[in-house]
């Protein structure tokens, strides 16, 4: 269609003819025009998004239990739901839990995605084969992937304890997902590896962004490595390792199913999360105020993160 | 009436219509939610079964299989929104807390001329504040799975029948060289229901029938200290006790003989069968404490309190617990609820290995039908249980699970 058969047609006759598209083309038709335009969008982001996070922080304030759900007793209880999560010991202990969780993941995640981007950024024979192959744990769902380390962790055939004892780092077998000391560390081995391989993809692309002639010039200068690192690469990868962190930093607080299929947050709540807390809550006590309370403090958690992350984005723009 | 009135009301019936797929022919059309082993596969009996009852009654049935381990959280979330099915099959755990929620329908009128036909605990696990809510499907209890070759090695020549010969046995086919073990056992929940009939073997209770929480008395202590023992002190369980969250992984020791003893159910049957088609192992009754007892468990089936289709989804509960319900779990290898199954005849007629758990019906106990039963036995008491695997001391750790349940349930 034609911009001109988007405006009033003049007829043979000389008379003007009106058109629907004619409405948008001038005066409050033109400014409302782009508002329909994004209505469609609008209106699936209000409905798929904004309105269940909504009602899940309102069903914070509510008392929604299987029975009150049932029987109409769903009534305002303003900051109840709340109290009673403080009041509960596991959610200190959650709350402790998920502290360690993100800050051994993410810590651990950065370095060794850091250390095997920088490893993997340079020219050798099969350089394209260890890229694919390092990405593998990644790609491997996370069902497979937790199935396959509690049979490694298994404290009587795991060959995680064969390969200690032979390595002379422990004596005798040991229950890691048993063991209320190692349980949540024994977990986080198992995220780390998983998620360690999207860091270093994230920051292999921002090396190979890095101008070659500046890490040439620092060389020539006398840069021993770690300088060059400390004072050239990471300040040209500053954008992108931030990006990486606060990402990983959202993905490993959401990670339910490496916790969840490994000890579902026991033996004794020493592997509880706050996500596997609030899990447990709706659909183990099946009392939806108590999960959804739990999922608002995450959630405020998240958003001031996403706040962060975008505003990073918008700094990269500006550069 | 105005016509927008008239017109609201014909598209809402024209809606609803398109929507649930309904006619007034097909108004019988019953959604039917069952655990998935009964499910199995286009093969399974429930499907010839169901033919049967479609041609009897001119209704049509839909069955939707669920994992066990699915199923509660499912019903939750589909009854909840007003959804779900008309007729489903229940863990006869989950009938207190579906039926306080008022999600499950009242049958006690129609139930009750029926009582004489089950045997009391299954029938009895469908009742909750003095209304029907189930009737039973079928049963199960747990028994002493004994490996014969490992137990003849280790010099003893008959199953334990009481708690010494239990412990002893337990004992003598340990051998930490070997690698082997006398006893595999659950963690945490799988634990806790293991248990149970340990509890009330030794005049112990959980919650007794007048609503009061004995968990902490000496006698339920007592029971747990002898079976967390066996693992803290005597060393005679794996170490997979610590992690073994489902009846795979309890099993899993025994099926790989490097456990010589199981307490569980007759779904462990097939399982070790299929696991280690060689293991040459018997089933007996559960060794016995004070008195003999053994925790009652199997499915109840119960209708949805919102169905639109009540007395089809009767007619059927009816045909699957009536007197063709024998011969249904026969194919199944499981245990009729039936009263009628308990006779010597009847239970000569099972196969073998069914015979112990049908022998020790009569000891069967129900657990305590309250409407947080789940969270008392998925969190206090497997927490409870899995305290004791770690070292504590029995008593406080029941001590303080009762404590929990009383807070719990107000008390």
């Amino acid at each position: 269609m034609g911009s001109d058969e988007m405006t009033v047609r003049t007829l043979p006759s000389g008379k003007l003819k009106w058109t629907w598209s004619s409405v948008f083309e001038t005066g409050w038709g033109a400014r409302v025009y782009p508002y329909l335009m994004v209505m469609p969008a609008l209106v699936v982001v209000l409905g798929v998004v904004v309105y269940p996070v909504f009602s899940g922080i309102a069903s914070a304030f509510y008392d929604v239990t299987l029975k009150t759900l049932n029987t109409g007793g769903v009534i305002f209880v303003g900051l109840r739901n709340f109290e009673r999560v403080f009041a509960d010991p596991v959610f200190l202990q959650a709350s402790t839990n998920t502290l360690v969780w993100v800050v051994l993941n993410v810590v651990a995640q950065l370095v060794l995605g850091l250390a095997l981007a920088l490893l993997l950024h340079r020219a050798m024979p099969g350089i394209g084969f260890f890229r694919s192959g390092i990405l593998v744990p990644w790609v491997v769902p996370s069902v497979v992937a937790v199935l396959t380390w509690r049979w490694m962790y298994d404290p009587s055939v795991g060959i995680a304890n064969e390969l200690l004892i032979r390595l002379g780092i422990i004596d005798d077998y040991h229950p890691w997902l048993g063991d209320t000391a190692t349980s949540l560390y024994a977990v986080t081995v198992e995220s780390i590896w998983k998620g360690t391989p999207f860091v270093m993809l994230l920051l292999l692309a921002a090396l190979q962004l890095v101008p070659r002639s500046i890490i040439e010039a620092a060389s020539m200068d006398g840069a021993s490595g770690w300088r060059k690192l400390w004072y050239v690469i990471l300040p040209q990868i500053r954008v992108s390792f931030a990006i990486a962190a606060v990402l990983t930093f959202i993905l490993t607080v959401n990670n339910f199913n490496a916790i969840w299929l490994m000890t579902e947050g026991g033996p004794l709540n020493s592997s509880e999360i706050l996500f596997t807390l609030a899990y447990k809550y709706g659909f183990k006590r099946f009392d939806l105020g108590m999960a959804s309370a739990v999922a608002t403090m995450l959630f405020v958690g998240l958003v001031i993160a996403t706040t962060v992350y975008l505003k990073l984005i918008q700094a990269r723009e500006g550069d | 009436m105005n016509v927008h009135a008239s017109f609201r009301k014909s598209a809402a019936a024209a809606i609803a219509a398109l929507g649930f797929g309904l006619s007034p022919a097909m108004a019988d059309n019953i959604v039917f939610w069952i655990n998935s082993p009964l499910a199995a596969g286009p093969d399974a009996p429930i499907h010839e079964e169901i033919k049967a009852f479609e041609a009897e009654t001119g209704h049509t049935v839909e069955i939707q299989p669920v994992a066990h381990m699915e199923m509660e959280r499912n019903l939750f979330v589909a009854l909840s929104s007003g959804a779900g099915p008309d007729v489903m099959a229940l863990d006869i755990a989950w009938v207190a807390g579906l039926a306080d929620a008022g999600l499950l329908a009242d049958i006690t009128e129609k139930a009750a001329p029926l009582a004489g036909e089950f045997q009391a605990g299954p029938f009895a696990s469908g009742r909750f504040n003095q209304k029907q809510y189930a009737l039973p499907l079928y049963t199960n209890n747990v028994a002493l799975f004994v490996n014969d070759r490992m137990l003849a090695e280790a010099g003893i020549d008959k199953a334990p029948t009481n708690w010494q010969e239990f412990q002893e046995a337990a004992v003598a086919m340990t051998d930490k060289e070997k690698g082997t073990y006398g006893l595999t056992f659950g963690g945490g929940r799988m634990g806790a229901f293991q248990i149970y009939s340990f509890i009330w073997q030794n005049d112990g209770e959980i919650i007794d029938e007048n609503g009061e929480v004995r968990v902490g008395d000496p006698e339920a202590a007592g029971a747990v200290d002898f079976l967390g023992k066996l693992y803290t002190e005597s060393k005679a369980m794996p170490e997979a006790v610590l992690t073994a969250g489902s009846w795979d992984e309890v099993n899993a020791p025994f099926v790989q003989e490097r456990a010589g003893m199981l307490v569980s159910g007759d779904w462990a049957l097939g399982a070790l069968e299929k696991g280690n088609p060689n293991l040459d192992f018997s089933v007996h009754p559960l060794p016995a404490g004070k008195k003999a007892a053994t925790v009652i468990g199997g499915y109840d089936l119960a209708i949805n309190a919102a169905t639109s289709v009540p007395d089809a989804s009767w007619e059927l509960v009816r045909w699957l617990t009536g007197p063709r319900g024998i011969e249904l779990m026969r194919k199944y290898d499981r245990l009729s609820a039936a009263a009628a199954a308990t006779t010597p005849e009847a239970i000569a007629a099972l196969p073998e290995e069914l015979q112990p758990f049908m022998a020790q019906a009569d000891a069967g106990t129900p657990r305590p039908v309250v409407a947080s039963w789940s969270q008392i036995h998925n969190e206090i008491i497997a927490s409870a249980w899995d305290a004791v695997l770690r070292g504590k001391s029995a008593q406080d750790a029941m001590t303080e699970a009762a404590t929990a349940i009383k807070g719990l349930v107000g008390q």
